[in-house]
């Protein structure tokens, strides 16, 4: 590297510069210059004139991507690894039944019909038949709406379809929390098809809030849906069989419960792309 | 010049028997126009039927061309629409960034580069580019106010509706929002609700004064200052029979009215004391306690 003496030292000469920065420079000349380019000011700023316009921009914005774009959460995470889309997997991690308490507050409740079931045997079946559904439906309760969502006034007035929002982070909720009931429900005392017969009434209830939702906000109508199920096992129990909830005659009007709602929603989402109706 | 962007006719809504909205008219075109009025006035009640968040109980809407009332439009509307509400909130552990980047997916920037552009555009036009990678709840009040004001200018939209967007900025903030809006004006049309009767008179071309559900003024800013002219007086006292008077910074009494009192002075009318001018004559039951 040739150069210029300057009161400072010596700087590497403007032609030198020039091929660093062009990717011109050979292997020896471009350790030379880069060395130099590392404790000299004057050249540094020098250097900048022989960059082009474009590369220092793309430059900059990977700095700055780096910087701002937030380092993807654990959910988020897991989400992309399952081969859930980044667009999908960010709108799932904002979803106030996300956070890390929410769940964590799903899998108390769980534990505890588990450990109430293993202490009290017979009134542990029915907290646990009463516990269960509670959690798919606190999750669509709280997957939006504007109690649950504090972003949810302009989160509507996005022409994404609020419905597609609310079954996304259903869903999400949904994949991990019910296979852990089905484990807890297996636990139990009692005949084996209880860990699974609470999953029809859950539906027909997660399908019955999706659909009122449309009209009432989604926490209210989670609320009054938890609370009807909670007085019919009460009343069962009080009868002394809290099985009766999921013998074969309520077993079938879940399942009527959940094909009339899933055919309003089906339909709802045939007929608004964008959501729920104006109200 | 080009057609209205916002049409409403006879528009009605009420709240569990509270009348907000009273039979609007209203066509809104390019350009920027203030919303004024009290409290309770149904400012905010308008700007969420603008911004297809509310259905009105009576009359006919249409916006961007297109009718709210159904799907595919309101959706399509939706696309090209920018709002800011009254008040917002932020999800939990969000930064900056990543409350825009959330909010621009879900108006369909699905191109991540193209989104990070879009999303640095907008934080830089609010003077939040530096706070980006910054947690919301370690932002101050102006600040987050900013920031949802950043989400509404993604797009840019063709329609920006902003209910009081200068509220918890400082005197800076409120001059830097004003030459934002100014530019995305001269191609939008941009509604904004707002207490602060200089920023009206500072930006908008055009104002509409609600007062209890009904249009009181709808036209020019110029044409509603000049209305006052004559009407507004500086005095050693207070006139009793003002529309509204109060005392100034200088110990002497700004009386609003048609008669001059004792002693008074004619001075230039502003834009507050056309709008009270016109709330005084519109209701004389109430004093007008400004």
């Amino acid at each position: 590297m040739s150069g210029t003496e300057s009161p400072r030292g010596w700087h590497a000469d403007e032609e030198s510069l020039r091929a660093w920065a062009d990717g011109r420079a050979g292997p020896a000349l471009g350790a030379s210059v880069e060395q130099h380019l590392l404790r000299c000011v004057d050249c540094r700023a020098a250097v900048g004139t022989h960059v082009a316009t474009p590369t220092l921009d793309h430059t900059w914005d990977r700095v700055l991507e780096q910087i701002e774009v937030p380092r993807v959460g654990l959910l988020e995470r897991t989400l992309l690894r399952l081969g859930v889309g980044p667009r999908d997997s960010l709108l799932v991690a904002a979803a106030p039944s996300a956070r890390l308490s929410w769940l964590t507050g799903v899998a108390a409740v769980l534990l505890f019909a588990a450990v109430s079931a293993a202490v009290a045997e017979d009134g542990g079946v029915a907290l646990f038949l009463m516990v269960a559904p509670i959690v798919p439906v606190g999750a669509v309760a709280t997957a939006y709406g504007r109690t649950a969502d504090p972003s949810y006034e302009v989160v509507l007035a996005a022409p994404y379809s609020t419905l597609r929002l609310v079954l996304l982070r259903t869903a999400a909720v949904l994949v991990p929390s019910v296979p852990l009931a089905v484990l807890v429900g297996l636990l139990l005392p009692g005949p084996s098809l209880l860990s699974v017969a609470w999953l029809l009434p859950a539906a027909a209830l997660v399908a019955t809030v999706l659909t009122v939702s449309a009209w009432v906000d989604p926490v209210l109508a989670g609320t009054a849906a938890v609370a009807a199920w909670v007085v019919a096992v009460a009343v069962a129990t009080q009868t002394g069989d809290p099985l009766s909830v999921i013998d074969a005659a309520a077993l079938v009007s879940y399942t009527a419960a959940l094909v009339v709602g899933c055919v309003v929603l089906l339909g709802r989402l045939k007929r608004t792309p964008s959501g729920w109706p104006l109200g | 010049m080009s057609g209205p962007t916002v049409e409403l006719h006879a528009l009605r809504k009420s709240f569990h028997g509270t009348t907000a909205l009273r039979g609007i008219d209203l066509r809104l075109r390019p350009g920027i126009v203030g919303l004024l009025g009290p409290n309770g006035a149904g400012k905010t009640t308008l700007l969420r039927i603008l911004a297809t968040v509310l259905g009105p109980d009576a009359g006919s809407v249409r916006i961007l061309g297109r009718d709210p009332g159904t799907s595919a439009d309101r959706t399509e509307i939706r696309r090209r629409l920018g709002y800011l509400p009254q008040e917002l909130g932020y999800p939990r552990g969000f930064t900056a960034y990543a409350f825009v980047d959330y909010l621009a997916v879900l108006k369909e920037w699905d191109d991540a580069p193209t989104r990070r552009t879009e999303v640095r555009r907008v934080l830089a036009s609010v003077g939040l580019g530096d706070l980006a990678g910054k947690r919301i709840r370690a932002l101050s009040g102006g600040q987050r106010r900013r920031l949802a004001l950043a989400q509404s200018l993604l797009g840019p939209p063709e329609l920006l509706v902003l209910d009081e967007p200068t509220t918890g900025l400082d005197p800076e903030q409120r001059v830097s929002l004003r030459e934002v809006l100014a530019e995305i004006g001269r191609t939008a049309t941009v509604v904004i609700s707002t207490h602060q009767t200089d920023d009206v008179a500072a930006l908008c071309e055009n104002v509409v004064v609600l007062d209890e559900g009904e249009v009181l003024y709808d036209g020019g800013v110029r044409e509603l200052v000049a209305s006052a002219a004559g009407r507004v007086w500086l005095a050693e006292t207070r006139d009793a029979t003002a529309a509204a008077s109060w005392r100034t910074a200088t110990g002497r009494y700004r009386n609003l009215g048609e008669a001059a009192p004792a002693g008074a002075q004619l001075v230039e009318p502003t834009l507050e004391d056309a709008y009270l001018l016109l709330r005084g004559a519109s209701a004389p039951d109430e004093e007008a306690a400004a």
